[in-house]
C-alpha cells in the first residue's frame, strides 16, 4: 500500500498522511469458516509435526539434570578453588590479596596472618587466616585466576551452587581448599 | 634570626615555565609544574639531601653530567629536561640496578600496594632484568625492635632510617654495616632499637625493609579506609590518620603539618591505636552497687543517678577535666557546673594555674607559634623535659639546633635528655624555680628583681645567649605554676627580653595535660570561665581534693582524669575519692574510676568529634575515625542530657552546635567553625577575633595552695617528673608494654657514696610513713641532695610521696643490686628480656 502525502489538506497536521490510510502494511489472516480456515487451524502443525516424526529415529537427547550433567568445556569459570602443593600439602594461597584487588564485584576478603615457621600453613612468611568469596555476588570473571602470583586460586567446574540462604554463599577457605563433592563432568577435546 | 624571605626563581622544565622559590631543590620545583621526577632518598623532612639513591637523574642544559634534581637547588633561567633518552636511560638503569638484589616478594611483603618501590619499577623502570646471577640473601624477617620487623633482602639503601635515627631523633642507634652490596641496616651494638620515635622508620622506609609488627600482614590499601583526628595523648596534639579495616583502626599514620608535629609521631601515638578496641574498655554506663562492684544500667539510669548526686551536692559539686577532654566536652563541663550547679570548682590540671598569671601569659604577643622553634636564635627550656611532656617538640628543638643553629639553653629541676646539645645547661633544686628564673630577670635587667642568689652565675650565662639574636623562645613547663613567684619572674624576663614588642618568638608553654591550653581558654580553670574571663574564684584540684576530705565537696565529676595517678598525694587522693560522689568519665577502670559511683563510658581521639587547642593556639579537629564501641554516646551529648536532667535545656543537639555556641562564648574563639579549622587547624590569635585581644582585666585570683612548708630534715630533697611510659597508654596496648617501666631513685652520684648505694639496689623511699620501692639509678648530670622519682606509674608512684613543695625523703636500703641480678631483674637481664621480646616475633 503506498502512502498518499495528505499535501493537499488545507488545516496542517502533525501526521502526514491520510486518516483512512495504514502505514504499515498489515498481513491479515484468512476469515475464519471454509477451507481456509480447516488450513489455518492445522496447516502449520502439521508442518511442524514434519520435524518431530522426521528426526524421532534419532532417539531423546534430553539430559536427566540433576540425575546427569552437562559435561563442561576445559575452560569453563565455574566455582573457584583454592590449591595446596601437592609434594608439601601447604596451602599455595599467601594471603596476598592480590585477587580481592582484582575483583570487579568486590566479593573476595582476604585476612592475612603472619606464619608460624614451626607450623607453616603457607610457604611463604604469611598466609591467608580468612579467605572468604561472596558467590552471591561473584560474576565469575575469572580476573582473581589472572591476578594470583600464585596459582593459588583457579576458576573450577563446578556451576552447582543454588542454596536457601544467602550467607550460605559465602564460601570460606576450607571449603574452597575442599575437593568438591561431586565433579562436574568435563568435556573432552573436540566432544 | 627571623623566618627568610625567599624570592621567586623561574626556570624551564620540560619546556614548561616553573616558578618556585628559591632554595628549593629541583625535584620540588618540578612539582610547580606538574612534572614528577622519581625519588627513593630524598624526604625534605630529614633535612638536606643525601643523594644516595640516582633515581632523580635529569638533564640540566650547560651541565655535561646528569644531575639528581634532589639535591641541585633551583636557578634562574636554568633549563632541565626530565624525559630524553639519556634521562630515561638513566632512570631504567638505576631501576634495574635496585632491583638486581631485591627479592620482589611483593605478594608476601607488607608494603605491596603502597610501595614507591613497586610504582617506580612501573613507571620508570625498563621492565625486565638481565641479571641472572642468583640474588643476595640475608636472614629474613628479623626484629629490629619489639614494634619493628626488617627484612634486609629489600632494603634499597636509601639511608632514610639511617639518617632519621642520626639526625631527627639523635638517638644515633641505627647505621649501615659493612660496604657495597653487603650492607644492611642495623643498631650499631646490634642491640633492639628501643628509642621513643623509632617507628617513624617504618612510615619512611620507601620499601618493605621495615614494617611494624602490629600492622605486619593486617591489611593491604584497597582493604582500607584511612581517615584524620589528632592525637590526645599528650599536649603535642600530632596530626594522625587511623588506618581503619572493617572498623577497625590497625594503624596510626601521620598527617604532616608543619605547624604541629612537622610529620612525626611518637611511639606512644603511633602504637596506641590497640587500646582502641580493647576487651578492657569500659562500653557501658555502671553504677556501683552497694558491694563495690560496678553493675551495667541504661543510659537513663546511669544520668538520673549522676544528676541526683550532682543535685545533693550543689554548689559544693566540683569538676576535674582531663587531658582527653576536648573543648566542647570542658566548655559544656564548665557550664554544667556554673549555670546548672552554682559551683565554681573547676580545674583542669594539678598545677593549681593562677587565672591572672594565665590571662596575662595567652596574649597574642607573648605566644609563640610552633614552627618558630625553626628561626629561633636561642631556645630555653624552663623546668620541662619535651622528650617526656609533649616529644614532638624534642624533635623540633633539636631540629632547630642541628640545622639553624639556635642556641639551647636548658634549665631545668631533673637532668633533660637536651643537655648534650645544649650551650648551657644549668640544674635547680626543686622548688628553687622562681629563685633562678628571678635571677635569670635580675640578669635580664627586669625591674623588682635583684641578682645576689646562688644562681647569679648561671642565669647570667644563661642571660647572655639568650640575647645573642633578636629572637629567643621560651620553652616553659606547666609545672612551673607550682612554684609560687615562678610565672611572675618568667613574665618579667619576657618582658625585659622585649617579647612582647615583636611579633613570632615568645614563650610557648608545654601544659600537664594534652588539652590543657584548650580546657582554660573554655573556662576549666576557677576563676576563668570561657575566654578567661574573670568569674568567681572556685577550688582548684588541690583544693577540691582537700575540700573533698573536709567534706566541703561533696560530689566530683571526673572527665577523662585520674588524679590519683597524674596529681600530686595520690593516697590524699584516694582518700578524697573514697569519702565522696564520684562520676568518673572514662575509658578504663583506672585507680580514679575504682572509686566512682558511677562510670560513664569515654570516647577515645579515634571516635571523638570535637576540637582541641594545641599549646600554641591552634584549634584543631578530632574526627571520627571508628564508630564508638558498644553503648558508648558522645561525652557532649551525655553532657546536655544531664543538663537537661538538671533542669538546663540548652538546645544543643550536637557537636557544630555545641562548636557554635562555645565560639560565641569565648571571645577570642569568635569566627572560628569546622571550616577555618579545615585539616591543618588555625591558630586563634592569627584570626580577627584573636589580634584584637585586649589584657583582659581582671583582679588577682589568688587560687595557689598553701605556701610550701620550708624544707626541713636532713633527707634528700623529693624531685618528681613525668615519665613518657609512665601513662596508663603503656599498659592498655600489648605492642607497648615491653615499656613499662618500674619506680627509680634517680641520685647524684656523690650522695649514692655517702649513703652507700649502687646502680640498681632496691630501696624503700619513705616520707612521713608513705613509702614507694624503687631502684637506684646514679645519674651524673645530677645536683647533690636531691632524688627523683618518676610521676605517674601504676605501682610506686612518686606522686604518691609529693607533698607540697620542699619534701625530704627517707632513704633505706632493702636489697643489694646483685640480688636482683640473681633474680632476672638485673639491668643485664632487662635488655636481654628485650631481646628474647624481640626474638619471640
Ligand atoms: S571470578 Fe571475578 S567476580 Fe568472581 S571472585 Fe573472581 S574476580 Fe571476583
Ligand atoms: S589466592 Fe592468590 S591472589 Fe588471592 S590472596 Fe591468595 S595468593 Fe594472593
Ligand atoms: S618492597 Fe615493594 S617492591 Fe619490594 S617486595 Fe615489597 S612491595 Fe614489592
Ligand atoms: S631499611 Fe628502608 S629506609 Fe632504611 S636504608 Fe633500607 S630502604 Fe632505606
Ligand atoms: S632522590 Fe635524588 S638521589 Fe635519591
Amino acid at each position: 500500500m503506498e502512502a498518499k502525502l495528505n499535501a493537499d489538506k488545507t488545516d496542517w497536521s502533525p501526521f502526514p498522511y491520510l486518516d483512512d490510510q495504514d502505514v504499515i502494511s498489515v498481513q491479515r489472516g484468512p476469515e475464519p469458516g471454509g477451507l481456509p480456515g480447516a488450513y489455518r487451524a492445522f496447516g502449520e502443525t502439521l508442518r511442524g509435526l514434519k520435524t518431530t516424526f522426521g528426526r524421532i529415529i534419532e532417539g531423546p537427547v534430553t539430559i536427566q539434570y540433576p540425575e546427569e550433567k552437562t559435561p563442561v568445556y576445559p575452560r569453563f569459570r565455574g566455582r573457584h578453588k583454592l590449591h595446596r602443593f601437592e609434594d608439601t600439602g601447604l596451602e599455595k594461597c599467601v594471603g596476598c590479596s592480590l585477587c580481592a584487588a582484582a575483583c570487579p564485584a568486590d566479593c573476595i576478603r582476604v585476612v592475612a596472618e603472619e606464619n608460624d615457621p614451626e607450623n607453616r600453613v603457607s610457604a611463604g612468611e604469611r598466609f591467608a587466616e580468612v579467605y572468604e568469596i561472596n558467590l552471591s555476588r561473584c560474576i565469575f570473571c575469572g580476573y582473581c585466576e589472572v591476578a594470583c602470583p600464585f596459582d593459588a586460586i583457579t576458576m573450577g567446574h563446578d556451576y552447582e551452587m543454588s542454596d536457601y540462604n544467602r550467607s550460605d554463599l559465602i564460601f570460606t577457605k576450607e571449603m574452597l581448599l575442599a575437593e568438591p563433592i561431586d565433579r562436574t563432568p568435563l568435556r573432552s577435546e573436540g566432544e | 634570626m627571623s623566618q627568610p624571605i625567599r624570592n621567586a626563581v623561574t626556570l624551564n622544565i620540560d619546556g614548561r615555565e616553573v616558578t618556585a622559590p628559591e632554595g628549593t631543590m629541583l625535584v620540588d620545583a618540578a612539582k610547580h609544574g606538574d612534572i614528577e621526577i622519581p625519588v627513593f632518598c630524598y624526604e625534605p623532612k630529614l633535612g638536606e639531601p643525601v643523594g644516595a639513591c640516582r633515581m632523580c637523574l635529569v638533564e640540566i642544559e650547560g651541565i655535561p653530567k646528569l644531575q639528581t634534581a634532589c639535591s641541585t637547588p633551583i636557578r634562574d633561567g636554568m633549563t632541565v629536561y626530565t624525559q630524553t633518552d639519556r634521562v630515561k636511560g638513566a632512570q631504567n638503569a638505576v631501576v634495574e640496578f635496585l632491583l638486581i638484589n631485591h627479592p620482589l616478594d611483593c605478594p608476601v611483603c607488607d608494603k605491596g600496594g603502597e610501595c614507591p618501590l613497586q610504582d617506580i619499577a612501573m613507571g620508570w623502570g625498563p621492565g625486565k632484568s638481565r641479571f641472572t646471577d642468583p640474588k643476595r640473601h640475608f636472614q629474613k624477617p628479623l626484629p629490629l625492635s619489639p614494634l619493628v620487623a626488617i627484612d634486609r633482602e629489600r632494603c634499597i639503601l636509601c639511608y632514610r632510617c639511617v639518617r632519621f635515627s642520626q639526625e631527627i631523633s639523635e638517638d644515633e642507634q641505627l647505621v649501615l654495616h659493612e660496604r657495597g652490596d653487603r650492607s644492611f641496616v642495623g643498631t650499631f651494638d646490634d642491640r633492639p632499637y628501643i628509642a621513643p620515635f623509632h617507628g617513624n622508620i617504618t612510615e619512611l622506609c620507601p620499601v618493605g625493609a621495615l614494617t611494624s609488627y602490629t600492622y605486619r600482614f593486617r591489611a593491604r590499601p584497597w582493604d582500607i579506609e584511612d581517615a584524620g583526628s589528632v592525637c590526645t595523648l599528650c599536649p603535642s596534639q600530632c596530626n594522625v590518620k587511623f588506618t581503619v579495616r572493617d572498623e577497625r583502626a590497625l594503624r596510626v599514620l601521620a598527617r604532616d603539618n608543619e605547624d604541629v608535629d612537622d610529620g612525626w609521631l611518637c611511639d606512644k601515638g603511633r602504637y596506641s591505636f590497640q587500646m582502641l578496641a580493647s576487651e578492657e574498655r569500659i562500653t557501658e554506663p555502671m553504677v556501683r552497687a552497694g558491694d563495690g562492684t560496678l553493675a551495667p544500667v541504661s543510659w537513663e539510669e546511669a544520668i538520673s543517678k549522676v544528676a541526683a548526686g550532682l543535685r545533693d551536692a550543689g554548689t559544693a559539686s566540683a569538676v576535674l577535666a582531663g587531658g582527653g577532654t576536648s573543648n566542647e566536652e570542658g566548655w559544656l563541663l564548665q557550664r554544667l557546673l556554673r549555670e546548672g550547679l552554682s559551683s565554681p570548682n573547676i580545674d583542669s590540671s594539678a598545677s593549681g594555674a593562677r587565672a591572672d598569671l594565665v590571662r596575662e601569659l595567652s596574649s597574642p604577643a607573648l605566644g609563640s607559634r610552633m614552627r618558630e622553634l625553626d628561626y629561633a636564635d636561642a631556645i630555653l627550656v624552663l623546668d620541662t623535659e619535651p622528650l617526656n611532656e609533649m616529644p614532638i617538640l624534642d624533635l623540633r628543638i633539636r631540629k632547630a639546633v642541628r640545622r639553624t643553629g639556635a642556641q639551647l639553653l636548658v634549665a631545668s629541676e631533673h637532668p633533660s635528655s637536651l643537655d648534650g646539645g645544649a650551650a648551657e645547661a644549668v640544674r635547680f633544686a626543686p622548688g628553687e624555680a622562681a629563685e633562678l628564673i628571678g635571677a635569670l630577670a635580675a640578669a635580664l635587667g627586669a625591674p623588682g628583681y635583684e641578682d645576689d642568689g646562688p644562681h647569679a652565675e648561671k642565669a647570667k650565662a644563661i642571660a647572655e645567649l639568650l640575647r645573642t639574636g633578636p629572637d629567643p623562645v621560651i620553652v616553659w613547663g606547666e609545672r612551673l605554676f607550682r612554684t609560687p613567684g615562678a610565672v611572675e619572674a618568667l613574665l618579667a624576663c619576657a618582658k625585659a627580653l622585649g617579647i612582647d614588642k615583636r611579633l613570632g618568638p615568645g614563650l610557648l608553654e608545654v601544659p600537664e595535660s594534652a588539652n590543657g591550653r584548650g580546657l582554660r581558654e573554655v573556662g576549666c580553670l576557677p576563676g576563668a570561665g570561657p575566654g578567661l574571663a574573670p568569674t568567681q574564684t572556685g577550688a582548684a584540684a588541690s583544693g577540691i581534693r582537700d575540700g573533698m576530705v573536709n567534706g566541703e565537696i561533696k560530689a566530683l565529676l571526673l572527665s577523662e582524669a585520674d588524679p590519683v595517678r597524674t596529681h600530686p598525694g595520690s593516697e590524699a587522693w584516694r582518700k578524697a575519692l573514697a569519702s565522696t560522689f564520684v562520676v568518673s568519665i572514662a575509658m578504663f577502670d583506672d585507680p580514679s574510676t575504682a572509686y566512682a559511683n558511677v562510670v560513664l563510658p569515654a570516647e577515645s581521639h579515634a571516635e571523638k568529634e570535637g576540637t582541641v587547642t594545641h599549646p600554641d593556639g591552634r584549634l584543631q579537629r578530632v574526627r571520627p575515625n571508628v564508630p564508638r564501641p558498644g553503648q558508648i554516646r558522645p561525652t557532649c551529648q551525655v553532657l546536655t542530657d544531664l543538663a537537661a536532667t538538671l533542669g538546663q535545656t540548652w538546645d544543643l543537639p550536637d557537636q557544630p552546635a555545641v562548636l557554635a555556641a562555645m565560639t560565641d562564648d569565648v571571645d577570642f574563639y569568635a569566627g572560628i567553625s569546622d571550616e577555618t579549622i579545615g585539616g591543618q587547624g588555625v591558630r586563634w590569635q592569627e584570626l580577627a577575633s584573636g589580634r584584637s585581644w585586649g589584657p583582659a582585666v581582671g583582679g588577682r585570683t589568688d587560687n595557689q595552695g598553701d605556701p610550701p612548708p620550708a624544707s626541713a630534715g636532713s633527707g634528700l630533697l623529693l624531685g618528681t617528673y613525668r615519665d613518657l611510659w609512665a601513662s596508663e597508654v603503656t599498659e592498655r596496648n600489648p605492642a607497648l608494654r615491653f615499656l613499662k617501666r618500674g619506680q627509680m631513685l634517680e641520685i647524684a652520684p656523690k650522695d649514692a657514696e655517702t649513703m652507700g648505694l649502687e646502680n640498681g639496689d632496691g630501696v624503700r623511699v619513705s616520707v612521713n610513713g608513705t613509702s614507694v620501692e624503687a631502684r637506684v639509678a646514679i645519674r651524673t648530670r645530677m645536683e647533690a641532695g636531691v632524688g627523683f622519682l618518676a610521676e605517674g606509674l601504676a605501682e610506686n608512684n612518686g606522686n604518691a610521696l609529693v607533698n607540697g613543695a620542699g619534701t625530704r625523703i627517707e632513704v633505706e636500703k632493702t636489697a643489694p643490686a646483685a640480688e636482683f641480678e640473681a633474680a632476672g631483674m638485673g639491668q643485664k637481664a632487662t635488655v636481654l628480656s628485650l631481646e628474647g621480646e624481640a626474638a619471640a616475633r
